[in-house]
């Protein structure tokens, strides 16, 4: 196998049918009424909201817009507003900067100085509002998390990673782009760049040191196996930092599994527990 | 004998061969001839999805070296490895290896891959099809690996292809160790015949496993034991000729009714 831009290439409608079937199976073989999604007016988040809709049907649907003072982009806000009002859904705009403040004035501990330690407070929060709303209304929460994204482990464990279902989680950033483009994501949200939305003037291309279309590449030559002198050849990049992919990769199992635990019994948690997720109401 | 119970470093070939050469070096210092170290020793236990990536030729880049080691001291090291295939780098066997300074002198596939519990060894190895016991100048010396340990035939099959000494190597978890206790000590004095059982210590996704290795000699008794739950390095002498006296005392080899084994093998296969 040679890496080419091809191999990235989706059947957005057959994928379409296959998580949308999924996501309505899910959702009521587990008994829930709806999915609560936070929109950031990305690519992700649209692209989960409108597969959502289209799983379940506007009412049963809610998006929460999270915006906070210091990441506040009018843009993002208005581009999670145009999705919501595209698919007719109920969305609740939540400030969560009194939240974020409360915390940094009452751990005694903070630190202004330590940004990505602020920095991951943001999506925890934001989580703690989405699931508020789950409970409130008997709704899971959905995820928005893409498979590049995953993989190199770029989200916050128990922040943005926090979530009952994940629709496009074996979708690479660059497949959830073509997916957005069939569903009818507004363009202008699909062709800007990404950005976690953690802290000011943040890209995730820029953070990451690649764009996506060749870092998807490389994912997915990880995900097949492929040596990364190979990889490193056939996507033209140098080798230590096909291996620094990889060992990113490598270094974030533990925020896709559930917590370590020691193995002492019989059956254990994460180790040889293996039940459905879900049994049948 | 050596019982190199080595903690491993997962996926980090470079560092347990550094780690074995220098256990061998120590080993040597203290008289041995034989160095034993566990199941996989090569690459760790839990690699997953790793092992293909990891896994060498037998002989390859890893029994070259572990040869050369062999070959400084020399002294014959049994470790064990992901073993790639001739015919496909899709089809892996968990390998136990007996180099010695002329280079591989024998290798073994174990046959009973434990895919249970926390164990998913079926998902990446194929099985070993045979036993094979290999003369060296210390001795006939069989091979098998940990799960093996829990079928007296392979034990048995081994001793009765003529070996003096049957060596375990293994990854056994701490919640299994009552079991192991209770089969190494049967297996040799079922047998009797000197066994070294070489297990590996640390933890690993969560998988602490307890070290505990042993020399054990014909009667089923303890010559010699590595620590619980901690790196170690025992040396321990056996004179293989003991075996023989155990014989007459516990006479089972002479005892064997070879017709109970065909009938047993028409009622496992049904």
């Amino acid at each position: 196998m040679r890496l080419r831009p091809e191999l990235l290439e989706i059947d957005a409608e057959s994928v379409t049918w296959f998580i949308t079937n999924f996501i309505r199976d899910y959702v009521s073989s587990v008994g829930a009424r709806g999915l609560v999604i936070g929109l950031s007016g990305g690519l992700d988040s649209s692209a989960a909201a409108f597969l959502a809709v289209r799983a379940l049907g506007p009412n049963r649907v809610i998006g929460l817009i999270m915006p906070e003072e210091e990441t506040y982009d009018p843009e993002s806000i208005r581009h999670a507003e145009m999705v919501a009002e595209s698919l007719g859904i109920k969305v609740d705009h939540v400030d969560i900067t009194p939240m974020l403040k409360a915390f940094y004035s009452s751990l005694p501990a903070y630190d202004p100085s330590d940004d990505m330690a602020r920095a991951n407070l943001k999506p925890r929060v934001r989580m703690a509002c989405l699931y508020y709303y789950a409970n409130r209304y008997g709704y899971l929460v959905c995820g928005t998390t893409d498979k590049s994204e995953a993989m190199l482990g770029y989200y916050t464990k128990w922040g943005d990673g926090a979530a009952d279902i994940e629709p496009i989680m074996d979708l690479f950033k660059t497949q959830v782009r073509q997916l957005a483009r069939y569903l009818g994501v507004p363009e202008e949200i699909i062709r800007k760049p990404s950005t976690p939305g953690l802290l000011p003037g943040q890209t995730a291309e820029g953070e990451l040191g690649l764009s996506y279309d060749v870092l998807d590449l490389v994912l997915y030559g990880l995900e097949h196996f492929m040596d990364p002198r190979q990889i490193a050849e056939d996507v033209g990049l140098p080798l230590d930092v096909v291996l620094a992919v990889k060992r990113r990769w490598l270094e974030n199992e533990h925020k896709r599994r559930v917590p370590i635990t020691i193995k002492l019994a019989y059956r254990s948690i994460g180790h040889d527990f293996r039940l459905p997720y879900a049994l049948r109401r | 004998m050596a019982l190199a119970q080595m903690e491993c470093v997962v996926g980090d070939k470079e560092a347990n061969l550094t780690k074995m050469r220098e256990m061998v070096c120590a080993a040597k210092e203290e008289g041995a001839e034989l160095v034993i170290f566990p199941e996989l020793s090569l690459t760790g236990y839990v690699c997953r999805d790793l092992f293909y990536e990891l896994a060498e030729p037998v002989p390859g880049p890893s029994t070259e070296k572990m040869a050369e080691v062999a070959k400084e001291e020399g002294v014959l090291i049994v470790f064990g490895l992901p073993e790639r295939s001739h015919v496909s780098g899709s089809v892996l066997y968990n390998t136990a290896v007996l180099v010695g300074p002329e280079g591989v002198l024998g290798s073994y596939r174990k046959m009973h891959l434990p895919t249970h519990s926390v164990f998913e060894e079926k998902r990446y190895f194929r099985p070993g099809y045979g036993a094979g016991v290999f003369e060296t100048r210390l001795g006939r010396i069989g091979m098998m690996i940990c799960y093996d340990v829990f079928f007296p035939e392979v034990a048995r099959l081994l001793r009765l292809k003529g070996a003096q000494l049957i060596v375990a190597i293994s990854a056994s978890p701490g919640v299994r160790r009552a079991y192991f206790e209770t089969l190494l000590s049967a297996r040799a004095l079922e047998n009797t015949v000197h066994l070294a059982y070489v297990n590996l210590v640390g933890r690993e996704d969560g998988l602490h496993f307890w070290g505990g290795s042993r020399l054990i000699g014909p009667t089923g008794s303890i010559i010699a034991r590595a620590r619980y739950n901690e790196e170690d390095l025992v040396v321990a002498e056996v004179d293989l000729s003991d075996a023989d006296r155990a014989g007459i005392f516990l006479p089972m080899l002479r005892d064997l009714r070879p017709e109970l084994f065909e009938e047993l093998g028409r009622e496992a296969r049904r």
